[in-house]
């Protein structure tokens, strides 16, 4: 028996026969530590939301009941439909973004080849940085004028690209930096599954002929699917709530071409002052979220079946 | 039979230093230690019993320096009466939203920074404390500042009453970079007054690579604030008012509206003198990649303290009549529970705003205290004239101020990511017609003058 037993088991009282056994505080007491701050931070405010959501409030007085007028505003307000049209857009490009290269980086990275230790720690570098210096830093690289992107595309006698000045291709720029700040984890979870695969087997498929090609389809893959299935999940959710690359690199712009629901969920809230119309986004953007996740992971659960 | 076995439990470990007990003890207090430690360290009351006044304040670049020395001026004047404020800062974009926050709970900072026109929900909710009868009762000189100042200062939807002291009056007028001007011939002491000489200044100062702007005769966003300002100047010279003078009617004159639109289109399609791709207005000017730049005197520290070889000059006259944006600055009261605190803080307000001299002179804007324009030093003292002056000068024709009513921000002409800066980034962007973006933005102003 450890210490910590043999402490706590000095406090426990064996029950009698047909006795109820005593209620056993001292278990309650450290899950509280964790419960308490959960369901005062996390649940209690995802309730409260949820009442403010159908009520018109500005912080001030009491919160007036409305109904689901907030969500009916919500279907007829344009900004809605474009930031929630952007978020299926950034989604298709960075989880499928994130997630190859964070694979390609992996299985170089296992290789060992030379470098590799440092290319290990250059590319989670970035997931370690905040994404509004990931943001600043990006706004340099991609200006249109004296941005370095443009800088090598020039060299290459491409003309320069408007990439965050444009309606064309500002959620695209935004994109880049969100690829580049997200791959770290990506990266880390994939190359821990891949040191995991038993060597034996892939020197088995070796001497059974297998090429790079067919070990990667038919060993590699097949153990990395539930990584595969976990990091797909955890960057298709990062996606859906993208924010701080939005607000420093374009504020939403050109015309609401890189906005984002939780943009424009904060711009109503805290610019406008409307904390029930805002509540009515956040939960409508809760459903979305949880509806694409579920769909998601079915349709990678079939793929693999 | 319990309790003997509760108590064994305890004093088998009673020599022990973890006991149930003792968890249960340490647990609440150290709860109540830190649910409490916020209250005893943010009482605005000083132990020794002097009075402390909670002054919440937005500016945090170089305008907040001096802000920050006009307080230590105030505390250092007071350090023996008793008095002190406490300065805190507080983001911009969250200002309005914690102050709400903290009035509700009961702990809104005394005072604090307001823009003239942008408070007519606080005021209606009474967030605000009205000054009308508290100035008299501190002495406070309200025939010392300009009309205009006073007005601003004030809800004529909500009594009337007056609910800010106004600080410095600023307004946008053209900062114009000196080595150009050389540089394409122009003469300095001719800076352009009107619409037709502006685009003959831009043309000549504007560079070019093929049919790309690589520098901006005039300096312009593809979106955000400048376009915004520069479509509300530009309207409202062409004669058109966002809201009538009784504030029932929006979009007065909407044909001009939708001219300004059109004329700011061609700064960037036809006069080719402006660049859609500048992101960062003020680091383009101040690196040189434009030549004239509209905007308002927070921008003087910077631009002087680089070396920036520059001058301001009045807005020229564009459309039928000279106007140019109006912003006033100012410090407001919020709620209190104690309402006794309220002339304390006045006091010390009224004492920031009669030494006021250093804030308007090297700090911003202009300042709104005749006393303080009088002085013969107010022109010398401070960044050089030639910089400062327009600011000054040109607040004569800045006529263009915030619509004080409920949906003020969404009005507002100065703003890179309200409905109007939104609405009108489609036009610059070409997904939407001047026409339909006029009828939107009149039929959601007319929607925020109808509520009040």
């Amino acid at each position: 028996m450890t210490s910590v037993e043999a402490k706590f088991g000095a406090l426990r009282r064996t029950p009698v026969d047909g006795e109820k056994p005593p209620l056993d505080w001292i278990g309650y007491l450290f899950v509280a530590f964790f419960a308490a701050p959960f369901l005062i931070f996390n649940i209690a405010p995802v309730i409260f939301g949820t009442y403010v959501s159908l009520t018109e409030w500005s912080i001030i007085g009491q919160p007036k009941w409305i109904g689901f007028e907030n969500y009916r505003d919500a279907l007829t307000d344009e900004w809605v439909w474009v930031a929630f049209r952007n978020i299926i857009l950034y989604a298709l490009i960075i989880v499928p973004g994130v997630t190859i290269l964070g694979l390609v980086f992996a299985l170089f990275v296992n290789k060992s080849y030379p470098l590799s230790g440092l290319a290990r720690t250059l590319f989670f570098a970035p997931n370690v940085v905040s994404a509004t210096v990931i943001g600043l830093v990006w706004v340099y690289l991609l200006d249109t004028q004296y941005g370095l992107f443009n800088n090598v595309l020039g060299s290459f006698g491409i003309s320069a690209i408007p990439w965050l000045t444009s309606t064309d291709w500002a959620l695209i720029g935004v994109s880049m930096a969100s690829i580049w700040w997200d791959l770290g984890l990506a990266f880390v979870l994939l190359l821990a599954a891949l040191q995991d695969i038993p060597r034996d087997l892939i020197e088995a498929s070796t001497v059974d002929g297998a090429g790079p090609w067919n070990r990667l389809r038919f060993i590699i893959l097949p153990h990395l699917r539930p990584v595969l299935s976990m990091v797909i999940t955890l960057q298709l959710i990062s996606t859906l709530r993208i924010f701080s690359q939005v607000y420093v690199m374009t504020n939403g712009g050109p015309a609401g071409a890189s906005s984002s629901p939780i943009h424009y969920i904060y711009s109503v809230a805290l610019v406008r002052n409307l904390f029930g119309y805002a509540s009515a986004l956040a939960i409508s953007l809760f459903v979305v979220i949880l509806v694409l996740t579920i769909v998601q992971r079915f349709a990678i659960r079939e793929m693999a079946s | 039979m319990k309790k003997a076995n509760k108590f064994e439990a305890g004093s088998a470990n009673a020599g022990k230093s973890l006991s149930r007990r003792t968890i249960l003890k340490g647990s609440a207090a150290a709860a109540t230690t830190a649910l409490a430690t916020p209250y005893l360290m943010g009482s605005p009351v000083l132990a020794s019993g002097h009075h402390e006044i909670l002054h919440w304040s937005w500016l945090a670049a170089s305008d907040g320096e001096i802000w920050g020395q006009m307080i230590d001026d105030f505390n250092d004047a007071h350090k023996d009466k008793g008095v002190q404020i406490r300065l805190e800062l507080v983001n911009f974009e969250q200002y309005d939203t914690k102050v709400l926050a903290a009035t509700a709970t009961g702990r809104a900072p005394d005072f604090g920074w307001g823009i003239a026109g942008t408070r007519a929900q606080m005021v209606r909710d009474g967030v605000i404390v009205p000054l009308d009868d508290l100035s008299g009762e501190v002495g406070l000189d309200i025939g010392d500042f300009s009309e205009l100042s006073i007005s601003a200062a004030r809800y004529p939807k909500y009594g009337n009453g007056m609910y800010m002291v106004p600080l410095d009056l600023m307004s946008l007028q053209p900062e114009i970079n000196l080595d150009h001007v050389a540089e394409a011939g122009l003469d300095v002491n001719s800076a352009p007054a009107t619409g037709e000489e502006l685009i003959e200044w831009g043309k000549a100062m504007t560079k070019m690579d093929g049919d790309t702007v690589t520098r901006s005769g005039i300096l312009m966003t593809g979106s955000g604030v400048q376009p915004t300002v520069t479509w509300g100047i530009v309207a409202e010279q062409m004669g058109f008012q966002r809201a009538s003078a009784d504030l029932t009617t929006a979009a007065v004159n909407p044909e001009a509206g939708i001219a300004a639109m059109e004329w700011v289109l061609a700064l960037f399609d036809e006069h080719k003198v402006s660049t859609r791709d500048i992101t960062d207005r003020y680091k383009a000017f101040g690196t040189g990649n434009g030549s004239i730049f509209w905007t308002g005197p927070w921008t003087l520290n910077g631009y002087v303290g680089q070396g920036l070889n520059f001058k301001t000059s009045l807005f020229p006259k564009i459309g039928s009549e000279l106007k140019t944006y109006f912003e006033m600055g100012g410090l407001e009261l919020y709620k209190q529970q104690d309402e006794g605190r309220y002339k304390a803080t006045l006091e010390a307000v009224k004492w920031l705003s009669d030494n006021s001299f250093l804030w308007t002179t090297v700090g911003r804007g202009a300042s709104p205290r005749k006393s303080i324009l009088e002085r013969p030093d107010y022109k010398t003292a401070g960044h050089d004239w030639s910089v400062r002056g327009a600011f000054v000068e040109g607040m004569e024709f800045a006529t263009i101020p915030e619509i004080p009513v409920m949906a003020g921000p969404e009005f507002t002409i100065y703003s890179g990511g309200n409905f109007l800066a939104r609405k009108l980034e489609g036009v610059w962007a070409g997904s939407k017609t001047p026409e339909e973006a006029m009828a939107q933005i009149t039929e959601r102003w007319q929607e925020g003058l109808d509520e009040g």
